[in-house]
């Protein structure tokens, strides 16, 4: 990608909402503030989310004895964190859209 | 409206490759500082939610689990262990906050006391906590509130974060909202539920009972709602209504937590640094803080006694300087009370009951110095006066009057009040604190200036001037501000800020301090006693207003003093051809003698006149002996370290960076802007530190001086006369008089703890006279000199007698024969006529 095309695809994130996955099997949600080349990302405003450990998942079923019972996931808040490019497994955009309005971003 | 979610991993990715290296595509209000603040994931310094490989983010501990009685007392225990370290500084993720039992209560956060459970939601009957379990809520429940109250009487005060007390909660809520009448319910309830439980120990059933006993009465003493007033009535329902009472149930039940704590079994999978995962934090977990339960029994049973301490502030007199001080008695207890004791004695002290008008505080202590009890300046019915009808006209000068001073007090309010804010803080903020209070004493000197020039004119023409003494105003600010430097001074000897090499200019210093402050409390018992006054005129002083010229000519000391005049024929060191450079010139002081010395019977409690004088006369006179004992002291000792110094006994640490010039100004910043100058201006010659001159310079000045027929012994012996015979005056006027009532043990202590002071110090001047007796002529100081300084810190015998008075113990050092050589033994030494040896068991007595 040229670079003039490349900043203006990864300005029209900045502010949005984005969803990291790490490699440690975390994901951080928050919005976009800064990235550089080597895909560091800066978010705000970010919660941490975890997957429940197998043995949670485990206690679930067998306490309700029903393999859809839900399982959730921890949370906390963290605020600004950086995410170093080389921990990113995954990048997701979040958009609540009304209904009939168009996306602000060119995917 | 349904959120959408789309991967854009791979169109992201290629679009960050097509950045130019260095280039950063930002949010354009986002800056690079705001981004060191970032907590950068997986880095395990930063990431608290980074895991070790094989690490889970879960604890195996069941907060469900059935405890024995044992084990509940062990959790009770263990907790009360963090919760005083927590008191004395560490954060409550590494204390409180590692519980198991407490996160469960916590988080996720309840919206009712009853959802406050170690589960959450629904659970089945054969699973819900047992007895115990419901004890273990109940107690931690009201741990937690009784720490919400902590902070709250804490934040409500000045206090300073991280270096007293971590108010971090981590985005914990404990129960703010809920009053405490609801966890003392919890609590009752518990305790009918162990008496009930028969299968319990008797031993163990008690020893929990008297835990939740505990809780009780201190959740009750931290409540932050108790009321103040020693006259509240005796409410039925809060049966320690009484502020002073509130704390005594609180420590009696400490001796039998202490003795039935050999039943606890601890339970140490009930903590978990884990938890801290969990915690708005932005460090990863560190250890649990370890504080021993003997320790936090310690720290818990000073809480009480300060707090206690603390409650009786309301019941002394009613007087500022009574307040004052007690506030310095309380800040110089020892061990040093606590962050939270400071707070609950700064909410006592501010409140309505003490400070009833602001101003009322600041005007009574201005009138006991420098107005007389029925002055006419302040007349009460000059208030009733009504300014005229037309504004153009002046107003009555009666009136005038008192708008001149109501303007002053007000002016003097906010410093006034700093320093009791700064008597709250811990000690070594109290010494920096200080020397801001003192700059807005400096300031407010110089408004006192105008006003006192404004009274004189108006007194004048009311035909009272002769009830006025000259610059009132000003000199109450000025022995205020003199009184809190001298302060600043010992606490810098009593927190090891000056090096042994300064000792003598540091107390030079304080000498002449302490002869000004004594100076200008002359002034004032003159105004008391008018024209026929047995007491000593002082000297023509110039106003404190204008930087003293002439006083500065002889505060130097001239190291070249055989061309200076020698007016004072009666100080011995003066008379000789070449005198040291220290003499009475410098502590006018000193000169004068407060009492008259051949009437022994006159004391501040009788005066000459045979009139019993007023509680003011009385204080003022106090005020004065101590002063003159402080100025008489801090001479002996500058001279003291002086000599020391100049036989090489003291320790000559090689400052690579400094000079003589820079240190003096490090010392002397706080008080280089004020006026008049405190500080001799000549710091190039560094004549405070180094009085005799250069100490590399060996002139001949010296050993002329130091033999036993020396006058340098009678200016010693003048010295601890005087300071001696001022010392027994205070004590003689009694805390009554001295108008420390309300803090008469540290006052008593205060007393013996200057004696002892004396008599090290008369100990120390023998052994340097005797030595000096043997001492053969003309040899280069310090040779031969036998003595040794002992030097050794820490402990309280060490010649720390008392806050700021700091007396090197002098001792013989021996020859030995050891090896078939002589060796200088400096681990011998004769004290008291008693030979020591130090050997590998420390000191012995031969």
């Amino acid at each position: 990608m040229e670079n003039e095309q490349a900043t203006f695809y990864i300005t029209q994130f900045i502010g949005k909402s984005l969803r990291i996955h790490t490699s440690d099997g975390r994901v951080f949600g928050g919005q976009l503030k800064c990235t550089d080349r080597d895909r560091n990302i800066i978010l705000a405003l970010t919660h941490e989310y975890r997957a429940p450990s197998a043995e949670a998942i485990k206690k679930t079923i067998e306490e309700s004895g029903n393999t859809k019972a839900t399982v959730t996931w921890n949370s906390r808040y963290v605020g600004l964190v950086v995410v170093p490019g080389e921990h990113i497994t995954k990048i997701e955009f979040e958009e609540s859209l009304m209904p009939g309005q168009k996306s602000s971003v060119a995917l | 409206m349904e959120p959408r979610i789309v991967d854009i991993t791979e169109k992201f990715t290629a679009a960050c490759k097509g950045l130019d290296i260095g280039q950063l595509v930002k949010d354009e209000y986002f800056t690079l500082f705001e981004s060191i603040g970032a907590v950068e994931i997986m880095d395990p310094q930063m990431d608290s939610g980074f895991l070790q490989p094989g690490e889970t983010l879960e604890d195996d501990y069941d907060p469900l689990t059935p405890i024995l009685p044992e084990e509940l007392i062990g959790i009770m225990d263990q907790l009360l262990c963090y919760e005083m370290a927590w008191h004395t500084g560490s954060p409550l993720s590494q204390t409180l906050f590692t519980s198991i039992h407490i996160d469960r209560l916590l988080w996720p956060e309840p919206k009712t006391l009853e959802e406050a459970q170690f589960y959450r939601g629904k659970i089945e009957d054969d699973r819900r906590p047992g007895v115990l379990l419901e004890v273990l809520r109940a107690y931690c429940l009201a741990l937690v509130k009784g720490c919400d109250f902590v902070i709250a009487k804490i934040t409500s005060r000045d206090y300073f974060e991280e270096e007293d007390f971590c108010t971090n909660t981590y985005n914990r809520v404990l129960f703010v909202q809920i009053p405490p009448d609801v966890f003392q319910r919890e609590l009752d309830a518990a305790i009918e539920l162990i008496e009930e439980s028969a299968e319990i120990d008797e031993s163990l059933r008690d020893a929990i009972i008297t835990r939740l006993n505990f809780r009780k009465s201190l959740l009750t003493a931290l409540d932050i709602e108790m009321p103040l007033d020693m006259n509240f009535p005796l409410d039925l329902d809060r049966p320690y209504s009484l502020l002073s009472s509130t704390w005594s149930p609180v420590a009696d039940s400490l001796p039998h937590i202490i003795t039935t704590h050999e039943l606890a079994k601890p339970v140490t999978d009930a903590f978990s640094t884990k938890v801290q995962r969990r915690l708005a934090s932005t460090v990863p977990p560190r250890p649990i803080v370890q504080f021993e339960f003997t320790k936090a029994l310690e720290a818990l049973k000073l809480l009480c006694v300060d707090c206690q301490e603390a409650t009786r502030f309301l019941q002394i007199p009613h007087d500022p300087i009574e307040y004052l001080s007690f506030l310095w008695a309380f800040a110089s207890r020892d061990p040093t009370p606590l962050t939270y004791s400071r707070s609950y004695l700064g909410a006592i002290m501010f409140s309505s009951d003490i400070i009833q008008a602001p101003g009322a505080l600041p005007f009574e202590d201005l009138r006991s110095f420098v107005f007389t009890e029925n002055s006419a300046i302040l007349d009460p019915s000059l208030r009733a006066l009504s300014p005229p009808l037309n504004p153009r006209l002046p107003k009555p000068p009666g009136l005038q009057l008192v708008e001149i001073l109501d303007t002053f007090v007000d002016r003097a309010i906010p410093p006034y009040f700093d320093l009791w804010v700064a008597l709250g803080q811990n000690k070594c903020r109290l010494r920096r604190m200080l020397t801001h209070v003192i700059h807005a004493w400096d300031a407010l000197q110089r408004d006192a200036e105008a006003a006192d020039a404004k009274l004189k004119i108006v007194c004048e023409a009311m035909g009272i001037g002769h009830e006025l003494m000259e610059n009132p105003l000003t000199t109450w600010v000025y022995i205020k501000k003199l009184w809190m430097i001298e302060k600043v001074i010992l606490l810098g000897f009593e927190q090891e800020i000056h090096h042994p090499d300064e000792y003598a200019g540091m107390y030079f210093f304080l000498a002449q301090i302490a002869s000004k402050r004594g100076m200008a409390l002359i002034e004032c018992l003159h105004l008391l006693h008018g024209t026929q006054s047995s007491y000593p005129k002082p000297p023509s002083r110039p106003p404190p207003s204008i930087p003293p010229q002439s006083d500065l000519s002889t505060q130097d000391p001239p190291p070249s003093e055989s061309t200076a005049p020698t007016s004072e024929p009666t100080e011995p060191p003066a008379a000789e051809p070449i005198s040291p450079p220290f003499t009475t010139e410098d502590f006018p002081l000193l000169k004068i003698q407060p009492y008259p010395t051949s009437s022994s019977t006159t004391t501040p409690s009788q005066s000459s006149n045979g009139q019993t004088p007023t509680p003011q006369t009385t204080y003022l006179l106090t005020l004065l002996c101590r002063a003159t004992a402080t100025c008489a002291l801090a001479s002996a000792l500058h001279t003291f370290y002086a000599t020391l110094r100049r036989i090489d006994l003291l320790p000559n640490p090689h400052h690579a960076l400094g000079t003589p010039q820079s240190r003096q100004e490090a010392r002397m910043k706080p008080f280089l802007t004020l006026t008049p100058e405190e500080v001799p201006r000549d710091i190039h010659r560094g004549c405070l530190l180094r009085p005799w001159g250069p100490y590399d310079e060996r002139s001949d000045v010296f050993g002329d001086e130091f033999d036993v027929n020396s006058p340098l012994w009678d200016t010693f012996d003048a010295y601890m006369e005087v300071g001696r015979r001022s010392w027994g005056e205070v004590k003689q006027a009694g805390a009554q008089g001295g108008k420390a009532k309300g803090s008469e043990i540290a006052w008593k202590k205060e007393i013996d703890d200057l004696y002892v002071t004396f008599e090290v110090l008369r100990r120390g001047l023998e052994r340097l006279r005797a030595a000096s007796s043997i001492r053969e002529p003309r040899c280069a100081p310090g040779d031969s000199m036998d003595l040794e300084v002992d030097w050794k810190r820490g402990g309280h015998t060490d010649g720390r007698e008392n806050e700021g008075w700091l007396v090197a113990r002098v001792g013989r050092v021996f020859f030995v024969e050891a090896d078939g050589t002589r060796h200088l033994a400096n681990n011998v030494m004769v004290w008291d006529g008693e030979c020591f040896v130090e050997g590998d068991l420390g000191w012995m007595n031969l």
